[in-house]
């Protein structure tokens, strides 16, 4: 050991208690070595103390002074504690307060203030010197600068969070102000904003024009984020839209010494800001999905280092954006989908909807000719022809509620979220069915449960799921003629304090193997139709935080098709919950 | 005088069964109207129908259903089928079976009008 100059060999440190004789050895030999002792100490790369049995400091090395900028004699007893970050000084008193009564050794994080007012992380850690009775003769004490494995854990929290929340589903621009906040506590005092990048041609075959869009500029000052009037980027305007132009990092290390972007440079200026970074961030298909830009008030290029921090800063964004992208295109996909099964339930409800229509028109007309002739007669039946006249107005409103039914459940509207009454759903889906059923010789077996709690949910969309699910075992009864067909429909509420519909048919059922395939898009066991009707109806009722699925009848032939939904919360906000049903 | 002729209306539709004996009456026909088909089957104005306008969907037994049990019990009706489902491609099927003619609701007058002479040349 460095210490040790004893011939036996036996080794003897600083805080050794089993080695008291040599430290007393070391003592007195101190005086011919002590100079070398104090170089030493102070070639340790670190900062190293010690403290009286009570705490006060009484020795630091000449690193330490170095450091902080605080001589030595200013540090002394508790003085040192001035060095310590406001935010750390708190608790470290109490860690420190806690030792010293303990005698037990102990180490703790905190920041130190450099003499130029910034601020490093370090490790302490304090061991106390006893003697042959135990008693604490100092405390002896090394501060290692840990800066750097600090900032790597904190990039690695952040990162651990950022991802979190990109898998949480979070939206995309606090995503973007999280990473933003990263890339400001790794890069001291600097500003971070990140902007959208869109690729659009304006013709066909043209190149691609790069368009700014909003990102999250949580402390850049405003009339330095480009992308505001989302017109294609210009890159004499700002570095950023030149980075996304280029799709190539653009460093600027003095803005002073800058001639390009006058009216965006006067103003990163007049902020106080002098240098600006900005990095492409990259899409999963290799083309500029966004800039990560980074403001600093003081003139600097980055380090190796600083530059792959902001390599691994983009690439977060790019995973961000990229999810963000695929969301939407998905969420595209899946209301053009939802939209398609709307038209195919639509055709094969053609028939149906013909029908309903048909009759209350014949009404009209018929009523209509018969009205004229009886004021035509001679003379003319006026009280005959008022009575029909009255019919005609019934038949045309029965034709208009028709109408204004079919409207209500096939109109593309967004998602409207109300408390709906299952049963009551239900019910209007089965009387614009009627005819369907009857028609395919179905019998119908309504058997709704009393005080069925409601739902909160998109009354329509659920009507289309409850439509999909009868259509569906109706066509699954078809081919059957042996029997006679029979399809129930049935709701309950279950222990686990949801609401279900269940839809029964006594058709040929499904291999149970199938049981999951069914609700895969474009699978279909039938002979017409595009098999999204399922699926479609699961993202639906999943969409309600609920589950659809299908069971082959165990007690007679046919199958289950089954929806289960959270019940409404009984006590939420109380303005809010008293919805007024409105029939369709 | 003769008693005017008889035409049986068949529909399970309530707003024919109202609106369409009212327009065959002002055309001078007597009428019946009957909302399913065995109500007309049981009913005493079976043997003096001389046309019987029928729906063809219907609960229970349909029109077409109703066509065979009267060929079966030779009852020489001449049979106007009336319909809601908006399918012409039906027609030439339904009328090769032997119906004077196949209406689509709604109808007009005057194919009303048609369809009965058709039915009673006679008149």
């Amino acid at each position: 050991m460095m210490f040790s100059r004893k011939p036996s060999g036996a080794s003897s440190t600083i805080g050794d208690s089993e080695n008291k004789n040599g430290m007393n050895n070391e003592c007195v030999r101190s005086s011919a070595t002590e100079d070398s002792l104090r170089r030493l100490i102070d070639a340790v790369p670190g900062f190293v103390w010690s403290a009286a049995p009570d705490g006060n400091v009484t020795f630091l090395n000449q690193r330490w002074a170095d450091y902080t900028g605080v001589e030595l004699c200013d540090a002394q007893g508790f003085r040192w504690t001035q060095s310590l970050h406001p935010e750390d000084a708190p608790a470290l008193a109490v860690y420190w307060g806690q030792l010293l009564q303990s005698g037990e050794a102990g180490e703790y994080e905190a920041r130190l203030r450099r003499f130029d007012g910034s601020y490093r992380w370090f490790l302490i850690r304090a061991v106390p010197q006893r003697d042959e009775s135990g008693a604490i003769l100092c405390w002896y004490g090394e501060n290692t600068d840990i800066e750097d494995r600090k900032r790597a854990e904190m990039l690695l929290a952040g990162e651990k969070h950022l991802l979190s929340m990109i898998a949480g589903g979070s939206a995309l621009t606090p995503i973007l102000e999280a990473l933003c906040e990263l890339v400001e506590g790794s890069f001291n005092g600097a500003l971070c904003s990140i902007v959208l990048v869109d690729l659009k041609h304006p013709y066909p075959a043209s190149e691609p024009v790069p368009r700014i869009q909003p990102g999250a500029a949580p402390h850049v000052p405003p009339n330095l984020v480009p992308g505001a009037d989302g017109r294609p980027a210009d890159a004499v305007l700002c570095p950023v839209a030149m980075a996304a132009v280029a799709n190539e990092q653009v460093i600027v290390g003095d803005l002073n010494h800058e001639t390009r972007w006058d009216g965006w440079r006067a103003r990163a200026l007049s902020h106080g800001l002098q240098a600006n970074w900005s990095t492409p961030v990259t899409s999963s298909k290799g083309t500029v999905s966004g800039i990560l830009s980074i403001l600093h008030s003081e003139p600097q290029t980055p380090s190796t280092a600083q530059r792959n921090l902001i390599a691994q800063c983009t690439h977060l964004a790019s995973i961000a954006i990229d999810r963000a992208r695929n969301e939407a295109a998905l969420g595209k996909i899946r209301s053009e989908l939802t939209h398609l099964a709307r038209v195919a339930s639509l055709g094969a409800l053609t028939a149906s909807i013909a029908h309903e229509v048909n009759q209350p028109l014949a009404g009209i007309i018929t009523n209509a000719s018969t009205c004229l002739r009886m004021l035509g007669a001679d003379p003319p039946n006026v009280t005959g022809a008022l009575e029909t006249a009255r019919r005609t107005i019934r038949d045309g409103n029965r034709a208009s509620d028709v109408i204004n039914r079919l409207r209500a459940l096939f109109s593309k509207k967004s998602i409207t979220l109300e408390s709906v009454d299952i049963n009551e759903a239900a019910r209007e889906v089965i009387a614009m069915l009627l005819g369907e059923l009857q028609r395919n010789g179905v019998m119908l077996h309504p058997e709704f449960a009393d005080n069925l709690p409601q739902v909160m949910g998109d009354r329509v969309q659920l009507q289309q799921v409850i439509l999909n699910l009868i259509l569906n075992a109706t066509e699954a009864m078809n081919t059957i003629s042996s029997r006679s067909r029979h399809l129930q429909i049935s709701t309950h509420a279950d222990d686990n304090d949801r609401v279900c519909l269940t839809v029964r048919d006594n058709g040929n059922g499904f291999d149970p193997q199938d049981a999951q395939r069914l609700f895969t898009a474009f699978y279909t066991t039938k002979s017409s139709g595009m098999g999204i009707g399922l699926s479609v109806s699961r993202s639906i009722i999943e969409g309600h935080e609920g589950s659809l699925w299908a069971t082959v009848n165990e007690d007679g032939p046919g199958a289950s098709f089954r929806f289960a939904l959270p019940r409404k919360p009984q006590c939420d906000n109380a303005g809010e919950s008293v919805t007024i049903q409105e029939p369709l | 005088m003769d008693t005017p002729l008889l035409i049986t209306v068949v529909d399970d539709d309530e707003s024919v069964r109202e609106s369409l004996p009212d327009l065959l009456r002002e055309f001078g026909f007597r009428v019946q109207a009957f909302s399913s088909a065995p109500d007309f089957l049981t009913s005493e104005y079976l043997a003096q129908t001389r046309c019987l306008i029928l729906d063809i969907a219907m609960p229970g037994m349909s029109g077409l259903e109703l066509q065979k049990e009267l060929k079966l019990r030779r009852y020489d009706i001449p049979i106007i089928f009336i319909t809601a489902h908006g399918d012409p491609a039906e027609r030439p099927r339904l009328m090769s079976q032997g119906a004077v003619d196949c209406l689509m609701k709604p109808f007009s007058e005057a194919a009303l009008l048609k369809a009965l002479s058709a039915a009673l040349p006679v008149s």
